[in-house]
C-alpha cells in the first residue's frame, strides 16, 4: 500500500514536471533554434566543400549539442529552489538524493529527448551517411544522460552561487571531455563499436552512482544556507 | 508531539538563539515572537530538519526526529514566508498540481468553498503572475486544507494580509486545533490571535 502511495507521488512528480515543462516550452525551443543556426553558421563559414563537411560533421554535433544542453543547466533547480518547491517536495517524502534522480531523468526527458529527435535533420544538413545515424543515438542517448547526471551535480553546486553563472557550464564542460572522445569514436571506428559503447555506458553508471550523493548534498547545504 | 530541548544554533560562527525549549501537544497553538533576524524562520527550519542545530535535539512522537524523519514529513504541513505556486500556471492548474502531488482525498466542492471563502473563485483560470501578493499568500494557505496533515508549521502567516483574511485564519486555526491539530507560527507583530504558548525569541 505504501509503495503505491510512493510510486503515484512519483507519478504526480513527473506530472507537475510536464506541466511545468509544457508551459515553457518556448525555452526548449530557443534552444533547439539555437542548435540549428549554429549548424547553419558552421555550414557557411567552413565553406560548400561536402567532404569537410562530413568529416567534422559528428564533432560539431556534439560540441553544440552540449552547448546548448548547458544553456538550460540554470533552469534545473533553480526555479524549484527560489519559489520553496524543493522543500515542499522533500517534506512530501522524497529524499534530497531522490530529487536529484528524478529531476536528472525529467531533464533528460524534456531538455535532452527533444535535442534527440532532432539529430536527423542536423545529419541531413552536415551530410553525414543516414546509415550511420543509429551509431548517433546510441552514443547520444548514453552521452546526454551522462550530460544530464553531470549538469545535476554542477547546478546543485551553483544554487548560492548568485554571480558567476557560467562556472556551473564549464564544471559540465570540462567533465564532459571523456564522453565527447569516445562518443565520437563511436562514429569514426564502428568496428569498436562494442567496446567503445561499453566504456560509454561505464562512464554514465560512474556518473551516475555519483549524482544523488553529490546533488543531494549540495541541496542540503543550499537549503541549509537559504 | 514535538519535543525541543536546549535547542541552540550558530551559523557562521555567529549564534542565532540559544536554549530554546518547546512542546507541542494537540491542539496547541504557539506562537514564536520576534524582530526581524532574531532567527523565527531558523528556529522553524530548524524543527523540520532542514538546519542542523549545534546543541539540543529534537524529538517526535518520543522518537529523535532524525530516526522518525518521514513519519514526521507526512505529518506536517510548512508553509513558507514566499509562494510556492508555480507563477507560469493557472490558478486551477496549481490546485490540481497539488491536489495529485499530495495526493489528497477531497472533493472539488470542498475546494471550491475554501476558494469562495478566500474570495479567489474569481481568479480559478488566471495566471498566478496576475494574482497580487496578499492573494498568492492567501492560495498559498489552500495547501493546509489540500494536504489535510496534523501539525502546521507556518512562517509569517498573517503579512500581506487584510482584516477579513487575519479574521479568517484565525477560524481556520480554531478549527484545526479542535480537531486535535497543532500549530507553529511565526509573527513579528501581535496578531490577536488566541495561542496557548508563546516563544520570544
Amino acid at each position: 500500500m505504501k509503495i503505491m502511495k510512493f510510486i503515484n507521488k512519483i507519478i504526480f512528480f513527473y506530472y507537475r514536471e510536464y506541466k511545468l515543462n509544457l508551459s515553457g516550452f518556448q525555452d526548449i525551443l530557443t534552444n533547439i533554434i539555437f542548435f540549428f543556426i549554429s549548424i547553419f553558421i558552421f555550414i557557411f563559414s567552413i565553406g560548400p566543400d561536402k567532404e569537410t563537411i562530413s568529416l567534422i560533421g559528428v564533432g560539431i554535433i556534439w560540441t553544440l549539442l552540449l552547448l546548448s544542453s548547458t544553456l538550460s543547466l540554470r533552469k534545473f533547480y533553480q526555479d524549484d529552489f527560489e519559489n520553496g518547491n524543493l522543500l515542499i517536495i522533500h517534506l512530501n517524502g522524497f529524499s534530497l538524493g531522490l530529487i536529484a534522480i528524478l529531476k536528472t531523468f525529467s531533464h533528460f526527458l524534456f531538455v535532452q529527448v527533444p535535442f534527440l529527435l532532432s539529430i536527423p535533420i542536423a545529419c541531413i544538413l552536415l551530410n553525414i551517411p543516414i546509415d550511420k545515424l543509429i551509431y548517433l543515438f546510441a552514443s547520444f542517448g548514453i552521452g546526454s544522460l551522462t550530460l544530464s547526471c553531470l549538469g545535476s551535480i554542477s547546478s546543485s553546486m551553483n544554487l548560492m552561487n548568485q554571480r558567476n553563472f557560467l562556472l556551473g557550464s564549464v564544471i559540465v564542460m570540462i567533465f564532459s571531455v571523456p564522453i565527447i572522445i569516445f562518443s565520437v569514436g563511436i562514429i569514426n571506428m564502428e568496428e569498436n563499436f562494442n567496446s567503445l559503447i561499453n566504456i560509454l555506458f561505464g562512464i554514465l553508471l560512474i556518473v551516475f552512482a555519483i549524482n544523488p550523493w553529490a546533488s543531494g548534498l549540495c541541496l542540503k547545504l543550499s537549503l541549509e544556507n537559504n | 508531539m514535538i519535543i525541543v530541548k536546549n535547542l541552540s544554533v550558530e551559523r557562521l560562527n555567529k549564534k542565532i538563539f540559544e536554549n530554546i525549549n518547546l512542546s507541542l501537544v494537540s491542539g496547541d497553538i504557539t506562537i514564536l515572537k520576534g524582530k526581524n533576524g532574531s532567527g523565527k524562520t531558523t528556529l522553524l527550519k530548524t524543527i523540520l530538519n532542514i538546519i542542523e542545530p549545534s546543541i539540543g535535539s529534537i524529538y517526535w512522537k518520543g522518537k529523535l526526529l532524525k530516526k522518525n524523519l518521514y513519519d514526521f514529513y507526512s505529518n506536517v504541513t510548512y508553509i513558507a514566508d514566499k509562494t510556492s505556486s508555480l507563477r507560469k500556471l493557472t490558478v486551477k492548474e496549481n490546485i490540481n498540481i497539488w491536489k495529485r502531488f499530495f495526493l489528497a482525498n477531497i472533493d472539488n466542492t470542498q475546494i471550491e468553498t475554501a476558494l469562495k471563502t478566500l474570495k479567489l473563485d474569481k481568479y480559478l483560470n488566471q495566471k498566478i503572475g496576475a494574482l497580487s501578493l496578499g492573494e498568492t499568500k492567501k492560495l498559498e494557505f489552500l495547501r493546509l486544507i489540500i494536504e489535510n496533515k496534523k501539525v502546521w508549521i507556518l512562517d509569517e502567516p498573517l503579512s500581506n494580509l487584510d482584516e477579513d483574511s487575519i479574521e479568517l485564519m484565525k477560524q481556520t486555526f480554531e478549527d484545526h486545533c479542535a480537531k486535535e491539530g497543532s500549530i507553529i507560527f511565526s509573527s513579528h507583530q501581535n496578531p490577536g490571535i488566541y495561542v496557548t504558548k508563546e516563544i520570544e525569541l
